[in-house]
């Protein structure tokens, strides 16, 4: 299946016809969008079953509330990504994985690609790609658990073998670097 | 010191979408930019540019009947939708019920007949207008007019937690630029009808969008927003 191109244009256009409750719309927009959308929830929860449940409640979420979307804001796939986020992060606190964190393998669908995996819409992404690139290794490395695979603080340095001091003040010099680095 | 503020929203808004506040923190976090504009734009600010994180995984195809299950629930949900209007204003009848007994049915009584056409509770057929909220998954508030738009119909989502501190209060943006016309205070909880006055009515057919401010208990004192307006939704 040939990957589409997300235009956030696009996006906005199926978005505004899913609030007027065109079902097309939508089979549009989860033909574009779900793959990725799993591979986020997937990352966090590790589990399938549970992220396309998961999956399943972020589309019927984004049917009843697409008329919510500000377009002002122009960043429909990141609300969509935060949807997800948000809700397997708040799921994970429910239900700790009980896997150790350190010697879990990535189930074989996780590892990465090494090709990007989708376009990149828009220039806060492009400029994130490019400001990721003056963090040390260690600090990209911290940014990716913690985001990508939903992990704590605790999650993070257990993963590194870091002690969670360093590990919190690695997180908090990243975020202060890409905002200098993003707001220049 | 507003500096020093902004800078420590800008990292807490990080930490919450990096998903490394946790706990109290990140419910804490949550009631912030829900009622703080600068804490909101924060969120949205990292939201948009931590996106990039999740768009370097390599996606995952869902099976098939996902998808299967997604259009089922919204094939209900487009079939339902008539029957849930009708089934909304027994709720609303039920709920009010349980209200009533207790000395509040007299009070009632004295309030309906003081305030006659302009206050009703009875829910009716209404035209939706829009959900207002800090963030789209968060909606707090359903507005509906009646089609002749002389009532105005709230739904609280969202339960809030009661403040004699301060109001929400409801205003009308009218599309020409002209100042907002006030459309009352919001409910905390539970859903309020009410009729409007003539100016109301009309601002509110002229209106392009619902916004929502923050203001003392008994609502703007100079019939403009005073406080910061929290949450704007487009009709």
């Amino acid at each position: 299946m040939v990957q589409p191109l997300l235009d956030n244009n696009e996006l906005e256009q199926l978005l505004a016809r899913c609030a007027g409750k065109d079902p097309a719309a939508l089979e549009s927009l989860y033909a574009r969008v779900s793959a990725q959308l799993l591979a986020v929830v997937m990352h966090i929860l590790r589990r399938r079953d549970l992220a396309e449940d998961i999956l399943q409640e972020v589309f019927i979420r984004i049917w009843q509330q697409a008329g919510q979307y500000d377009q002002l804001r122009g960043r429909p796939l990141a609300w969509m990504i935060s949807i997800a986020r948000y809700r397997a992060i708040d799921l994970l606190r429910g239900q700790r994985r009980v896997v150790s964190l350190v010697e879990e393998e990535l189930p074989e669908e996780l590892i990465a690609a090494d090709d990007a995996p989708i376009e990149e819409s828009t220039r806060t992404q492009r400029a994130l790609k490019d400001c990721l690139k003056v963090l040390s290794v260690s600090q990209q490395r911290c940014l990716a658990l913690a985001y990508q695979e939903g992990l704590s603080h605790e999650g993070v340095a257990a993963s590194m073998q870091q002690p969670l001091g360093t590990v919190k003040s690695w997180i908090r010099r990243a975020l202060q670097s890409l905002r200098r680095c993003l707001e220049s | 010191m507003n500096y020093e503020r902004g800078d420590v929203i800008e990292m807490l808004a990080a930490e919450y979408v990096l998903g490394t506040l946790r706990g109290p923190a990140r419910r804490r976090f949550e009631r912030l930019w829900a009622t703080t504009a600068a804490a909101d734009a924060a969120r949205i600010r990292w939201e948009d540019r931590l996106a990039a994180l999740a768009l370097q995984l390599k996606p995952i195809q869902p099976r098939d009947e996902v998808w299967n299950r997604i259009r089922d629930a919204i094939a209900a949900d487009i079939r339902g939708a008539l029957a849930d209007d009708t089934r909304a204003g027994i709720g609303a009848r039920r709920r009010k019920v349980r209200w009533l007994p207790l000395a509040a049915a007299a009070a009632l009584l004295g309030f309906a007949v003081w305030l006659g056409p302009r206050w009703l509770t009875r829910p009716e057929p209404t035209v939706a207008l829009t959900v207002l909220g800090a963030d789209p998954a968060h909606a707090q508030w359903r507005v509906e007019r009646s089609a002749d738009a002389h009532r105005l119909r709230v739904v609280t989502v969202a339960a809030l937690a009661s403040n004699p501190a301060n109001a929400y209060e409801l205003w009308a943006l009218p599309r020409d630029g002209k100042p907002p016309v006030s459309l009352g205070l919001l409910p905390r909880r539970g859903e309020i009808a009410r009729a409007l006055t003539e100016r109301q009515s009309a601002a509110l057919l002229a209106a392009g969008k619902l916004a929502v401010s923050i203001e003392p208990p008994d609502g703007s004192p100079t019939g403009a927003p005073t406080g910061p307006v929290v949450m704007v939704g487009t009709i």
